[in-house]
């Protein structure tokens, strides 16, 4: 096999999103993930739809291309390197439409405060009332 | 409801109604019994959801995990 370094391009082999291409942006080495490494992958999710996350090893397949990125790179920075090695044209991919590339930013910006907000406490104070009533 | 057709000893022949079971899907591969299908008639497979009758995977329900692993494997190298 095939040693899975930062940039490797890979295929998922488990799960839904298996069959799809992916590549790997970091090392994760912490706890338990060292007796069964783990890595953390990206499609990127608006190239393969493969969502950035932390996957087992066992669950990639290496193929024999390599993209030129740094480590922990964003989604951005990944599909410009996919774009200089011309693996798009090579896999059939779909490039993102510059609107969709907005609309994922925005996505992640207004996700984080929306769970914050979203307290326990809140839902037990309002059962308090209705009994009340 | 299946129709099943049988001599009773008085010499007489009777309709007898007997439900219907279908089988188990297979791997088309390995032949083993797939997880995550149903056992349905084809007349009532139709009113159950598109996610209750197949795992949401490549080939789901069709082919098992482990030959969807080693299919799958095989495209990686020949990329």
């Amino acid at each position: 096999m095939v040693s899975l370094e930062i940039g490797r391009v890979c295929l998922k082999i488990v799960g839904r999103e298996a069959g799809k291409i992916c590549t790997v942006v970091k090392k994760i080495t912490e706890g338990k993930s060292k007796s069964q490494p783990f890595v953390l992958i990206t499609g990127p999710k608006l190239l393969t739809d493969v969502k950035r996350r932390r996957c087992n090893i066992e669950h990639l397949e290496a193929t024999q291309y390599t993209v030129s990125i740094k480590e922990d790179a964003s989604d951005e920075e990944v599909i410009e390197a996919y774009k200089k090695a011309g693996l798009i044209t090579k896999f059939n991919l779909k490039l993102p439409s510059a609107g969709e590339m907005k609309a994922e930013k925005t996505k992640v910006k207004e996700e984080k405060p929306k769970k914050e907000e979203k307290s326990k406490d809140k839902g037990k104070e309002d059962k308090k009332d209705k009994k009340k009533k | 409801m299946k129709k099943i057709k049988v001599r009773t000893p008085g010499g007489k022949l009777v309709i007898k109604r007997r439900k219907e079971r279908p089988g188990v899907t297979l791997c088309a591969m390995c032949k083993e019994p797939l997880h995550g299908t149903k056992r349905r008639i084809p007349s009532k497979i139709k009113k159950i959801s598109k996610t209750e009758k197949r795992p949401s995977r490549l080939y789901g329900g069709y082919l098992c995990a482990k030959c969807t692993k080693e299919l799958v494997k095989e495209k990686a190298r020949m990329i």
